[in-house]
């Protein structure tokens, strides 16, 4: 464990609480103590980051990496507000690389290294660090958008949009979408117990909910199953069992499912979304798919990705203008939504927008480090002592 | 009709009968209906059929995953054409000369081709005389020039004066690149018909030119 002044401890106290003003002057407090602890500048270079005094953090990590060259949340703030302050994109590509070298399993790092190199016009430099990054975690929804804006780049929108579903897929706020339009926000503490289950068919439908939200599928089959049984024409159960059948790879069964949910109830959110990713994931149902995700616009209008799936849809069909619409009204329901920020890069791309889609790729970098609470977890290892 | 055509599909499915789906599907096809109605009023009633059939248990779990399959091998007789249709017109597309900027070229070009238009990519650094070369080898009447910057963008008249000096005053100059979106002046200037502003303006402006051109012999 490093030593920490105790000043240092009450700023970081502070900063965690989000309590920025005062946690920037227990960082100066801290600093009168001692100038040359690298924790304070660090955490003062976080905290100018988060008021966007890019050039007040540029100053404070690199004191602190000058201080302690291993001092890996520092290269993080250092990176980011390079990035952010835009036109130092040689800087910040050496920022990265450093962070990369001093946490080499960091999947942001070499995420951000990426974004840097393609800023500064390195296109194949760019790839190569996404594919790293992807390799470290197949799963970096983040590297796979990059990785389709830089297909739209060189092949157009045909061959980058299965690599925007493809990041959509991977990305979990699809799933917590469907599960939002439930009324579920995160999963059970424990496993559903179908025997437990009141016989009723809002506790069944319910519990079944729940236990597909907790991925275990044949106790949400079970509990459906019971549900139709009573009644073979409850929407809300077939809707449930298109999910469970789209999480198996189904696509039909999910399909005929949803269609049959929604020919009960047309406007039924749940089973709109199931259909609509169903036919958003065929060639040829791109007009089929925009359909239904207006349909399910209408009927879930407050959650910002059925706007990015509607805007998807339309970007299969060439339809950039209104998909930039949908997108915008993703941003204004959800400012951090990363896929609808990735989204509306490409839609500017094909508009000879440059400027405008580095920006939006630069803020859903923001948003993706800030969700992801990075700083937090290099600041707290490095602190335990050990880059990582 | 179209009920008992989706009822004969939605049997054919669950009597795992691919040969006996499609049969349905041909005549139906047969009956005046177009490749891309064949999704909406057959093959989607009929897998609705097939969810309320599992759903009050006429076919269980495994009848139902068995007609899937089914359902999945002849998805591909219903679903609409994936590329628009060939629309016989030829485009040359290219960065003017020492601009070495690709990326709005290239996306301007996979989107028409994309819409059936056939491309003629020359790439990037394209000299004047190897955009008219490439116009009377093809016998494209458009031609679409990119220039992302100020000083190539003026130069984008050398292709213009190089096409009225070999006699080829018809063809449509357009131009795209952000000195003609920030100066549309410009692109008079330089003698061009027309801006494109991206991909889907692209589209716009092409359907446009050639609706103009219907009257000729547009290739």
């Amino acid at each position: 464990m490093t030593a920490r002044s105790s000043q240092v401890l009450m700023a970081e106290g502070l900063a965690r609480s989000e309590q920025v003003p005062a946690a920037v002057e227990a960082c100066y407090d801290a600093l009168a103590v001692n100038d040359a602890e690298p924790f304070a500048h660090c955490l003062l270079a976080h905290l100018l980051l988060e008021g966007d005094f890019y050039d007040e953090a540029i100053a404070e990590a690199t004191r602190a990496i000058e201080l302690d060259p291993d001092c890996s949340p520092a290269y993080l703030a250092l990176g980011l507000a390079y990035d952010r302050r835009g036109g130092m994109w040689d800087q910040s590509v050496l920022v990265w690389h450093e962070l990369a070298e001093v946490v080499p399993d960091l999947v942001t790092a070499h995420v951000q290294l990426g974004e840097a190199f393609a800023a500064a016009q390195f296109e194949e430099e760019a790839i190569d660090s996404w594919k790293r990054a992807l390799e470290l975690d197949p799963k970096e929804a983040r590297a796979l958008y990059n990785l389709a804006i830089a297909a739209l780049k060189r092949e157009g929108m045909a061959t980058a949009l299965p690599g925007f579903r493809k990041a959509g897929e991977l990305d979990p706020s699809q799933d917590d979408l469907f599960f939002a339009l439930l009324g579920i926000r995160s999963a059970p503490d424990r496993a559903v117990d179908p025997a437990k289950v009141r016989e009723d068919r809002d506790s069944r439908l319910g519990a079944a909910a729940l236990a597909a939200r907790a991925d275990d599928l044949f106790v949400t089959a079970e509990l459906v199953r019971m549900v139709l049984d009573e009644d073979p024409d409850d929407a809300d159960a077939l809707a449930l069992a298109a999910f469970t059948y789209l999480k198996q790879e189904a696509a039909n069964e999910a399909m005929a499912c949803a269609l049959r949910a929604v020919a009960i109830k047309p406007d039924l959110a749940t089973a709109l979304y199931t259909l609509g990713v169903v036919y958003s994931r065929r060639a040829g149902l791109s007009k089929h798919a925009a359909r239904v995700f207006i349909a399910f616009t209408k009927a879930a209008s407050q959650h910002a990705l059925a706007h990015v799936l509607l805007a998807e849809s339309l970007l299969g069909l060439q339809r950039y203008s209104q998909s930039k619409k949908a997108y915008r009204v993703a941003i204004r329901l959800d400012p951090a939504c990363v896929r609808a920020r990735f989204g509306l890069a490409a839609v500017h791309l094909t508009e000879g927008l440059h400027a405008e889609a580095d920006w939006e790729v630069r803020r859903a970098a923001y948003y993706d480090t800030r969700r992801q609470g990075l700083f937090w977890r290099l600041y707290d290892e490095y602190a335990e002592g050990g880059a990582s | 009709m179209a009920t008992e055509d989706a009822l004969r599909l939605y049997q054919a499915f669950v009597g795992q009968d691919p040969a006996e789906a499609i049969r349905v599907i041909e005549s139906v096809r047969a009956s005046g209906v177009t490749q891309a109605q064949l999704f909406d009023t057959l093959y989607v009633p009929a897998m609705a059929l097939l969810g309320g059939a599992w759903a009050n248990g006429e076919v269980d779990e495994f009848a139902f995953t068995q007609a899937s399959v089914t359902a999945e091998q002849v998805g591909s007789f219903v679903v609409p054409p994936v590329g628009r249709q060939d629309t016989g017109v030829t485009v040359v597309v290219g960065v003017m000369q020492r601009d070495r900027h690709t990326v709005g070229k290239d996306i301007i070009a996979a989107a028409l081709k994309e819409s059936g238009y056939r491309v003629n990519d020359l790439g990037l650094d394209v000299r004047p005389a190897d955009f008219l070369e490439r116009i009377e080898e093809t016998g494209a009447r458009i031609v679409i020039v990119c220039a992302e910057m100020l000083a190539v963008a003026h130069s984008v008249v050398r292709v213009r004066e190089m096409l009225t000096t070999a006699g080829h005053d018809d063809i449509v100059v357009l131009v795209a690149g952000s000195p003609f979106n920030a100066e549309p002046s410009l692109a008079r200037e330089v003698g061009a018909n027309g801006i494109v502003h991206g991909a889907e303006s692209a589209l716009r402006v092409l359907g446009k030119v050639v609706a103009d051109l219907e009257g000729g012999e547009v290739r």
